[in-house]
This record gives C-alpha cells, sequence and structure tokens, in this order.
C-alpha cells in the first residue's frame, strides 16, 4: 500500500515537472488571473440575483428578486419591447446592409463608391452620437425636421417623436447596417459567377436571377447578421435609455440601469440582468447553429473568381436612390447636425436656422472649462489607450497557452474568453460594481479600467487565437530547438509575427473603449469621469449643444487615430 | 521500438504516417512519448520511467522541417544568427560564424535578404544553415528536400551529404523516398506503423530486404509465393506456382529450410530482357509481352509470366527487343543476385535492431 502512494507521488510530481519545463507555467499563470478577472464579475451577478441583502452584507439565498421580476406587471411589455426593438432594428439594418453590399458588389449603379467607405462609418460615429444627433432631427418640439415640416409644409403638429419605438428602431437599425453590409459584401464579391450564368442561359433576366438565384445563396450569411445585429439590439445601452425611457418604453438594459440608477436596487438589477443573460445566450447558442449551418453551404469556394457587375437596366436608377438616400439620411446628414449645433450658442429651431450667421466656438469653450469634461477626456484617453496595450497583450499570452504550449484545460479558457460576449456590457459592469463596493477600488479608475478590460477581452482572444492559429507551429518549435525558451518565442517570433493584427486589435479597443458608455456608466465617479459618460449626462439634463461639442472633440479624436492606424501601421479597420 | 546509431548519417525511411516524423519530434523534444527513453551519449534526455524531460532548447539538438520553417520577418542573417544571440556569443563572433556557415551554403551574399524573397532550394540552404551555426550535437532532417522540384531534390540530396559530411555532425534524416535515402545516409532504418522492419547499411536493405514490406517499399519490386525446393551450399531452388511453377536459382536465405514457404522478391531493374532464347545457365522466364510504357530513358514492359503480370524497366540502350505489342513471347534472364528469399515464417532479427 505503501508502496503504491509512493508511485502516484512520483508520477504526479513528474508532470509538474514536465510541464514546467515545457515553460509553461508563467504564460498559465496570466491566463489565470484572466480568466478570473473575468468569471467574478459573472458570478457575482448571479449570486447577488439570489438576495435582497444590502450591497456589502449578506443574508442568505432567496429567490425573492426573480419573483418580484416575474411577478412585474411590465414584465411581459418590457420583453415585447425588447424583442420588438431587437428584431425591428436588425431587420432594417441587414436588410439595407446587404441591399447595399450587393448593389455595391453586382450592378453597374452609378455613384455607388458612396458606400465604399462603409466600414469607416461606425468607428467614427459613436452609437451616442448616433442618438444626439436622431433626437436633434426628430424630437416632436424642438426637432428640427418636425419644425421644417410645420414652418415650410404647413404640416399640422409634430409627425416624427424621437421618443418612440419606431424611432429607436430608426435609430439603432441604421447602426445595424454597418455589419449587414461587412457580412454579405464578401458573399456577392466571392459568389461563383458561373451559378448566375446558367440562370441567364435558362433565360432570367438579371433582375429575377438576382431574386431567385444570388439572394437566396447569400440566405446564410443574412441570417448570421441578422442574429448577430439582434444580439447588439438586445445589449444595446444609449438608443434604449435615450430614446426609450424618456417615453416609458422600457427594454431590459434600461431597466437594469433604471435599477441601478433610480431605485439603488443591485439585487433587482442583477435578476433582471440575469433574465437577459438568458436570453443573450439562447441567441447566441442560436447564432453558432446558423453559422455552422452555413459552412455546409459550399457555393462560394476559395477560388478567385473575377465577379462582374451586372447591367440591372432601368432598375440602376432605382438602386442609384437607395445609395444615395442611405449615404445623405445614414451619413451626411447626422454628421452634418451635429456639427453645426455643436457651432451655434446653444440649441433651438430658429437659432439652428441662422447658422452659419451665428457661428460661435463658445459650446467648445465651455466644455473645454468644464472640469468634468476635461478630466473624462483626459481618463478616456489615458485609460483606452492602456487597456488597448494590456488586453491586447493577455489576449495574446491566453491565445499563447492555449494554442502554443502544453497546458491542460484549453477548453475552459475558450470558454471563459467567450462568456463576456453573453453579457451585455452593462450587466458586467454592474458585476463589477458589486465586486468593487466596500473594496479601495470602489469609485476608482481601477474598477473602469477592468471593466472595459473584462468587455473587450473577448474581442482581443479571439482575434489573437485567429492569428497564432495561423502561424506555423514549425516557426516556434524551429526557435524551441534552436536553444529559444517561452520567453524568447514569445517575445521575438509571436509577437513580431502577429505585429499587423496585434496593431488592428490594439485600434480596435482603443477606438471602442475610448467612446464607451456601457461599462463605464456604472463604474465612473465625480473625481474620476469618463468623457463619453458626460457627454451622456450633458445630454440628458438638455445641454445639447455642449454634448454636441463634446462629440465633435470626440469625432476628431477618432479621426486622428483612424487616420494613425491606416497610414502609420496599415491597419485596415472595419467595425 | 528501440535502436541505437554511433555516428554518421542515419535516414529513417518509411511510408507517410509511419510515425517518422512523431520519432523525430521525440529526439528534438518536441513531444513526449507515452513510455520509454532516449539518451545522448548515455545520458537521458527523456525517461518516462525516471522522470526525466530535457527541454528542446537545452538538448542541443536541431530539427529541419520540411518547410523549412524560416521566420518570415527577419533576414537570412537573422535567422541564422538567431540560436547564437540567444546563447549569448560576442557580437563579432555572432557575425564570423553566421558568414561562414552561408558561405559553406553558398549563400554569402543573401544576408540581407527576408525569406520570402528567396528561392525553395535557398530558403533550404539557410534553414540548413541556420541549424549547423549552432553546431548541434544531432541534426534532425525532417523531409528536408520534398518541397523542391525533382531536379533539384537530385542535385540537393548530394549536396546535402557533402555539407553534412564536411561539418562533421551526426545527422538523423526522415525520407519517404528511398532513393534519397540510399544516396545520403550511412545506415537506413525502415519503418512501417511505428515499427522498425529493418536497420542496416543501404546496399544490405537492397540486397536483402527483412521481410516483404521492406522488398516492396524500396524500390520496383515484383514479390511472389514460392515454396524451397532444396539447399545446394550457398545456393537454393525456389518453384513459383504463378510462374508456372518454374523453379528459380536463387542466393540461399538464413535459417532456409527446405520445403519451406518463402516470398521471392525479384528486383525488375535487374531482370534482362530478350526476344530469344539464348544459351544461358542462369534463370530463363517465359512471358509473354502485354504493353509497353515509353518513358524517355527508361521503358516499362509489362510482362504476363504464367498467371503474374510484371513490369520490367529497361534503358534504352539495353539491346533492343524486336518485338510487337500483344502477346508475342520474351524471355526474362534473372541472375540470382537479382532475386531476394525471404523465408516464412522469419523471426525479423535484424542486425542492432530489436522490437
Amino acid at each position: 500500500m505503501a508502496k503504491d502512494i509512493a508511485a502516484e507521488a512520483a508520477v504526479n510530481w513528474r508532470w509538474v515537472k514536465l510541464i514546467y519545463k515545457q515553460g509553461t507555467l508563467i504564460p498559465l499563470f496570466a491566463s489565470i488571473i484572466a480568466g478570473s478577472l473575468i468569471i467574478a464579475p459573472v458570478l457575482i451577478v448571479l449570486s447577488r440575483s439570489l438576495t435582497t441583502a444590502r450591497l456589502g452584507t449578506f443574508v442568505g439565498l432567496t429567490g425573492e428578486n426573480y419573483v418580484r421580476v416575474f411577478t412585474d406587471p411590465k414584465l411581459l411589455p418590457m420583453l415585447w419591447n425588447s424583442l420588438i426593438y431587437a428584431a425591428g432594428s436588425a431587420t432594417i439594418g441587414t436588410v439595407l446592409g446587404g441591399l447595399l453590399a450587393w448593389i455595391l458588389a453586382r450592378t453597374n449603379t452609378p455613384g455607388k463608391a458612396l458606400v465604399e467607405l462603409m466600414p469607416l462609418y461606425p468607428i467614427l460615429m459613436p452609437p451616442i452620437m448616433k442618438n444626439i444627433a436622431w433626437i436633434l432631427l426628430l424630437a416632436p418640439k424642438a426637432g428640427i425636421l418636425n419644425n421644417l415640416l410645420i414652418e415650410y409644409f404647413g404640416v399640422q403638429g409634430p409627425v416624427f417623436n424621437a421618443f418612440s419605438m419606431a424611432a429607436m428602431i430608426w435609430v439603432f437599425g441604421l447602426a445595424c447596417v454597418p455589419l449587414g453590409y461587412l457580412f454579405l459584401l464578401p458573399v456577392f464579391l466571392s459568389f461563383d459567377p458561373s451559378l448566375e450564368e446558367s440562370a441567364y442561359i435558362a433565360g432570367s433576366k438579371p433582375i429575377h436571377t438576382a431574386l431567385r438565384i444570388t439572394f437566396p445563396l447569400a440566405i446564410p450569411a443574412f441570417l448570421s447578421a441578422l442574429v448577430l445585429n439582434f444580439l447588439r439590439g438586445l445589449r444595446s445601452f444609449e438608443t434604449p435609455v435615450l430614446q426609450g425611457s424618456p417615453a416609458g418604453i422600457q427594454v431590459f438594459v434600461s431597466r437594469v440601469y433604471d435599477a441601478m440608477s433610480v431605485d439603488y436596487n443591485p439585487g433587482l438589477g442583477t435578476a433582471y440582468s440575469t433574465v437577459l443573460v438568458a436570453l443573450s445566450i439562447l441567441v447566441l447558442l442560436f447564432y453558432t447553429r446558423i453559422t455552422r449551418f452555413s459552412e455546409r453551404y459550399a457555393t462560394i469556394t476559395g477560388k478567385g473568381y473575377r465577379v462582374k457587375a451586372i447591367d440591372i437596366g432601368k432598375w440602376k436608377y432605382v438602386t442609384f436612390l437607395v445609395v444615395f438616400s442611405y449615404f445623405l439620411v445614414g451619413i451626411v446628414i447626422p454628421f452634418l447636425v451635429l456639427i453645426v449645433v455643436s457651432l451655434i450658442p446653444y440649441y433651438d429651431f430658429e437659432t439652428f436656422m441662422k447658422f452659419p450667421a451665428n457661428m460661435v466656438l463658445t459650446n467648445f469653450y465651455r466644455v473645454m472649462r468644464h472640469p468634468s469634461f476635461v478630466t473624462g477626456l483626459y481618463n478616456s484617453l489615458t485609460l483606452s489607450v492602456t487597456i488597448a496595450v494590456i488586453t491586447v497583450l493577455m489576449g495574446i499570452v491566453m491565445a499563447f497557452t492555449m494554442y502554443r504550449t502544453r497546458t491542460y484545460g484549453t477548453k475552459i479558457f475558450e470558454f471563459i474568453g467567450t462568456l463576456p460576449l453573453a453579457f451585455p456590457p452593462l450587466v458586467l459592469s454592474l458585476g463589477l460594481v458589486i465586486v468593487f463596493l466596500g473594496t479601495p477600488l470602489y469609485n476608482t479608475l481601477w474598477a473602469l479600467g477592468l471593466g472595459l478590460f473584462v468587455a473587450y477581452f473577448p474581442y482581443a482572444l479571439r482575434n489573437a487565437s485567429g492569428s497564432i492559429v495561423n502561424i506555423h507551429r514549425e516557426l516556434d518549435e524551429a526557435a524551441w530547438v534552436h536553444g529559444a525558451r517561452w520567453r524568447h518565442v514569445f517575445f521575438k517570433i509571436t509577437l513580431p509575427i502577429l505585429k499587423p493584427s496585434v496593431a488592428g486589435a490594439f485600434f480596435y479597443i482603443f477606438i471602442e473603449a475610448i467612446r464607451n458608455i456601457d461599462v463605464a456608466v456604472l463604474l465612473s465617479a465625480p473625481g474620476h469621469e469618463y468623457g463619453p459618460v458626460t457627454l451622456f449626462e450633458y445630454f440628458r439634463v438638455g445641454q445639447w449643444a455642449e454634448a454636441a461639442a463634446g462629440g465633435v472633440i470626440y469625432l476628431l479624436i477618432l479621426i486622428v487615430a483612424v487616420s494613425v492606424a491606416k497610414f502609420v501601421f496599415q491597419v485596415k479597420l472595419s467595425l | 521500438m528501440s535502436f541505437e546509431f554511433d555516428s554518421g548519417i542515419l535516414s529513417v525511411l518509411g511510408p507517410s504516417g509511419c510515425g517518422k516524423t512523431t520519432l523525430l519530434r521525440c529526439i528534438a523534444g518536441l513531444e513526449i512519448p507515452d513510455e520509454g527513453s532516449i539518451h545522448i551519449a548515455d545520458k537521458a534526455q527523456t525517461s518516462i520511467s525516471k522522470g526525466i524531460f530535457v527541454t528542446p532548447y537545452s538538448r542541443a539538438i536541431v530539427f529541419v522541417v520540411q518547410n523549412y520553417a524560416l521566420w518570415p520577418h527577419m533576414t537570412v542573417h537573422h535567422n541564422v544568427a538567431f540560436g547564437l544571440k540567444l546563447q549569448k556569443l560576442a557580437a563579432d563572433e555572432i557575425r564570423r560564424r553566421v558568414q561562414s556557415t552561408l558561405e559553406l551554403v553558398g549563400l554569402r551574399d543573401y544576408e540581407g535578404r527576408y525569406p520570402s524573397q528567396l528561392s525553395g532550394g535557398q530558403q533550404q540552404r539557410v534553414a540548413l544553415a541556420r541549424s549547423i551555426v549552432m553546431e548541434p550535437r544531432l541534426i534532425l532532417l525532417d523531409e528536408p528536400l520534398s518541397n523542391l522540384d525533382a531536379k533539384l531534390r537530385e542535385e540537393m540530396r548530394v549536396e546535402l551529404r557533402k555539407l553534412i559530411k564536411q561539418v562533421g555532425i551526426s545527422a538523423v534524416y526522415v525520407t519517404h523516398d528511398q532513393e534519397e535515402a540510399f544516396v545520403i545516409s550511412d545506415t537506413v532504418v525502415v519503418m512501417d506503423r511505428g515499427k522498425i522492419l529493418q536497420y542496416a547499411p543501404p546496399d544490405e536493405i537492397y540486397n536483402n530486404p527483412a521481410n516483404q514490406f521492406v522488398a516492396s517499399f524500396i524500390g520496383r519490386a515484383a514479390v511472389v509465393d514460392g515454396t524451397l525446393l532444396r539447399v545446394e551450399g550457398e545456393d537454393c531452388f525456389v518453384q513459383v506456382r504463378e510462374f508456372n511453377n518454374a523453379t528459380l536459382m536463387c542466393q540461399k536465405p538464413k535459417n532456409a529450410i527446405s520445403g519451406q514457404d518463402c516470398k521471392v522478391v525479384i528486383r525488375t531493374a535487374e531482370v534482362k530482357l530478350d526476344s530469344g532464347r539464348l544459351n544461358d545457365k542462369g534463370n530463363v522466364l517465359e512471358g509473354l509481352m502485354l504493353s509497353r510504357e515509353y518513358r524517355g530513358g527508361l521503358t516499362d514492359h509489362r510482362i504476363l509470366v504464367g498467371s503474374k503480370e510484371i513490369v520490367v524497366t529497361s534503358h534504352k540502350l539495353c539491346p533492343m527487343i524486336h518485338i510487337e505489342d500483344g502477346r508475342e513471347r520474351i524471355y526474362l534472364y534473372i541472375e540470382k543476385s537479382a532475386i531476394s528469399v525471404i523465408a516464412e515464417p522469419r523471426p525479423s532479427t535484424p542486425r542492432l535492431a530489436e522490437f
């Protein structure tokens, strides 16, 4: 018996030694830290939802919060609102995005180059700016469009209402267009032309061919984009809070936000969050099923086809109209409105119409003297650079551990790395608020930084895994046998080869973080403001012109960041 | 499996998927075997039972892989200098060694190029230079020539052997091409499905294959079943059913017993063809010419002998056989040196190898 135990101990020791000698201990350790940072808020949200105790105390488990959630008479309308909002905007966005992709890739529409910059558009226009611009345009009393209609066309009363479900779907639907476009463009570009040619030979007209052959074959990609946009709708924060809540239209995210900011009831907030998370996970599972299905659609091959633009005859004027209206409504008008409003002394319709005679820079002057905006701007700049660097590096370290060392539990890391995707950013930050409450980290930039790290880590990990898998393992092994230890392999081989994709991920996370609201809104605090949240607050208290000016400042920062990424680092940025 | 090898160039020959690469990876320390041990100069490198595992970076064994694995972000110079830099050698020492090694492989002028700017053959030589500059105890080569085109491959295998001999390091060379293995190595290991089938110098493997698999794997051969009729001194007589019960005189295999079943391996490249019956004391088989395939310098003749179709390759300069295709009579003259007899059942105990 004693002998058996001794033998077993020797075996365990041997594996420890093997792992250590393969040099996986340090990356493994780092990955475990990153993993626990991510899993902690998630677990906290779940456990918190099961107690009614005040934060910082613990009384015991109870289902009371869930009873409250499920007996809430507003629950069904809220679920209905969430679904209508997400489904409506996903449909508008994906259909329009797909249509634009087809027009660009396959038709001889004049002026189609107008949509070629599509991938850059969502980068330059943060979600909150879209909401600000469209509220300025569509607000029932003060909105530019309503006033124009009343004043010049003699319409009685306001036509549009920015604070309605229709307006919410419209604004977020426009925000969904780029994703639909980006998912479907490669499909139309890599399409096997012989499939269409055989339809022509069979006597089908171009436009019929498009409807009967081309579009049906694009269905899998279309579904993927649709479901992903739906998920984004469920997670979205700015539109429901800025346009829904004022009119009493509640969705899950805005209800969670109200539970924290109005009722200050974390237990209830977390219970609503859990329901929302369950819904998101369902959608995510559905998404993975669809993508697996679309891989079986073997019409799109790796062959480099040269797709021909089709002459669609007189239809090209219709498609031109589509392209031009999208360009105008989706891109030019919101930008113009924001810039004009930031340059007038204060916002109302009369003042707006006097532009450019009354052009002033007082709004910029005012926001730049406002301490909370200046601190917020500074914090958002420094924090997003820092977080982008750390997140990207940690993503690479974890991907390196998963795919390049002999670690066990790769699947667990993968799971942890994708877990935050199921959690709307607001829910994650709610979890972190609860984690940090009562610790010295509460109400500090550290907490905020951690929140951003958790929110963007999945992206960094996916990006790094994708690139590391594409690097031949032999390159690492050649370094091993030439005397390199893991740190040499990591710093001298992996990292330099990954440089382009590292730069891409860095800029992506920087750009996402610097304009983040839904993670920062619960984690920023007086004295530790975050720029975009400050803008959000301005807007909520009616300082529209200041909000616009602050927005334009962010716009300038984003233009600089995108140009540096594009021209200095040759990064291809999209979404 | 288990084998020892001293110095020189050892080839591991076998069909793809037989475990050759895994063997090399275990030697290099990139793979941990389930059991067993690997020793170099009597020091254990991997020993599962003793819990010993020397990391790949401290084994002083280098590994050249099929696709060279040159680091794309480094110039030729930096690729070659990589390992030396990790050894923290002085800068001028590194430069000197890198330059002399590149000189050796004939790439002195390509130091500043990136791998993508080099041809396949040049990349291959950079990979080799990168390895030999380390002055390793052992160099492992995993099908290093298989990505080159046929002509270059033939040139490079001679050059490779010359180079390894010149540097004087031991090498283990993995390939599935028997010709390559024979040209390059001093000793050959034939492997199949993770087992060693024969461990011997090239000529012995060719002339004395240990079993049917080795026989049919190394070069063109016809393998038929036979019965050992009798043994006469160093010779033996084997009756082959498929050749209309013709009797062939062959060299006696070890442990030959009369009446025993055996395999007869005829190396078809060594068979002489003629349309007439010559007065020859050796083995003569009668066959029917089925068809001929012209391959340039060589011609393949498909000949039906008894019930067995065999393909005999003849050189262009061999006496032309004035025979039209289509079941014309032809005679095959087979020296006894062109035949190996593998007695069955035969315990495969090749020299130095045990399994």
